[in-house]
């Protein structure tokens, strides 16, 4: 067992704790069940900054007009704090550059069509939203089918 | 009230982004290391996230501190389609509301609307593409805070893919809600 190690299940009390608390209490409301999302909240951030510096009408929320939305570069900082704190930085070169842009822009695309990330995605599902659950039964189903592949890649490999 | 509520966002994500680095947790990888290798415990930490999050809103529902609603599907088309198949009275599209009054005719509207069958199949591309990945949206901002190349150019990817989006795509993707 690795020092300062947190159960999994103790990140999803702490964590689905503080996301409902903080859309009660600190008036992060408009949209249901947005106090985090890393999709949605980075498109709030780049549509701002684009609204503001180049005068478009790109799409943003209700909340991000008073709220600045920062959680992405937020999430780098706290994992930074903790990959540095614990010895746990380490550079790794990248294998495939333009296929993992591609993986992320398509991550993108498809998040904002369906509004939300992977993390949304279970957020909604504990809000009891029927799309939410939706989704997530179909994040479910494209997991299946990527195991397949993996498993290709696994028998290949060997 | 602006930039009280930013920081508590901010504070809030950090704190994520720490806990999630200390604990490996990714949605993703749950389903997926159960399916592979039979190891539930991110499993087990999803299915927490979620048993918490429906207890406290249930409680806060009940105390009327927090407003009962369905997420925003912001744009005006989406609410004005969602309104016409009956689901803008909010609350409509939410499990509670569906046990309470009876799985009626609301359900045969439900499963009649495009946009869960764009939800559906939306929900499998990014579980696919993730998966392929090697982890979600967070576990991608976890790897790169601890150093891995392969999550710059996944985040560079998704923060280049909103003004893409926006400029060149909407008028596409307008259509399918």
């Amino acid at each position: 067992m690795r020092r300062g190690y947190v159960k999994p299940w103790l990140f999803g009390i702490i964590a689905g704790a503080m996301v409902v608390l903080v859309e009660a209490f600190a008036g992060l409301y408009p949209p249901a069940a947005y106090s985090f999302c890393l999709t949605c909240h980075t498109r709030d951030l780049v549509n701002t900054l684009v609204n503001g510096l180049f005068g478009a009408h790109f799409q943003t929320t209700v909340i991000s007009r008073r709220v600045l939305m920062l959680s992405s570069p937020a999430v780098l900082i706290g994992a930074f704090a903790a990959a540095v704190l614990n010895g746990e930085f380490n550079r790794q070169k990248s294998s495939a550059p333009l296929l993992f842009f591609l993986y992320g822009a398509l991550i993108m695309c498809i998040g904002i069509l369906i509004f939300g990330c992977p993390t949304r995605i279970v957020i909604r599902t504990g809000y009891g939203d029927l799309f939410g659950i939706a989704a997530l039964t179909g994040m479910a189903a494209g997991i299946w089918l990527a195991t397949f592949l993996i498993r290709r890649r696994w028998s290949r490999s060997v | 009230m602006t930039f009280f509520s930013t920081l508590i966002l901010v504070c809030m994500s950090m704190l994520i982004g720490f806990l999630a680095q200390r604990s490996r947790m990714c949605f993703v990888a749950g389903v997926r290391d159960y399916i592979l290798v039979r190891d539930g415990e991110l499993l087990l930490g999803m299915f927490s996230f979620i048993a918490t999050i429906w207890l406290l809103t249930s409680l806060l529902y009940g105390m009327n501190i927090l407003r009962s609603g369905v997420p925003e599907y912001g744009l005006p088309s989406v609410q004005s389609t969602l309104t016409k198949i009956g689901m803008g009275n909010l609350g409509m599209a939410n499990l509670r509301s569906l046990v309470s009054r009876g799985p009626s005719g609301q359900l045969w509207l439900l499963l009649g609307s495009k946009f869960l069958y764009v939800t559906l199949f939306g929900g499998a591309v990014v579980g696919l593409v993730s998966t392929l990945a090697g982890g979600c949206v967070l576990r991608q901002h976890v790897l790169l805070a601890q150093g891995s190349m392969d999550s710059l150019f996944f985040l560079i990817g998704f923060y280049i893919a909103v003004i893409v989006y926006y400029g060149f795509l909407y008028r596409f993707f307008i259509r399918l809600y």
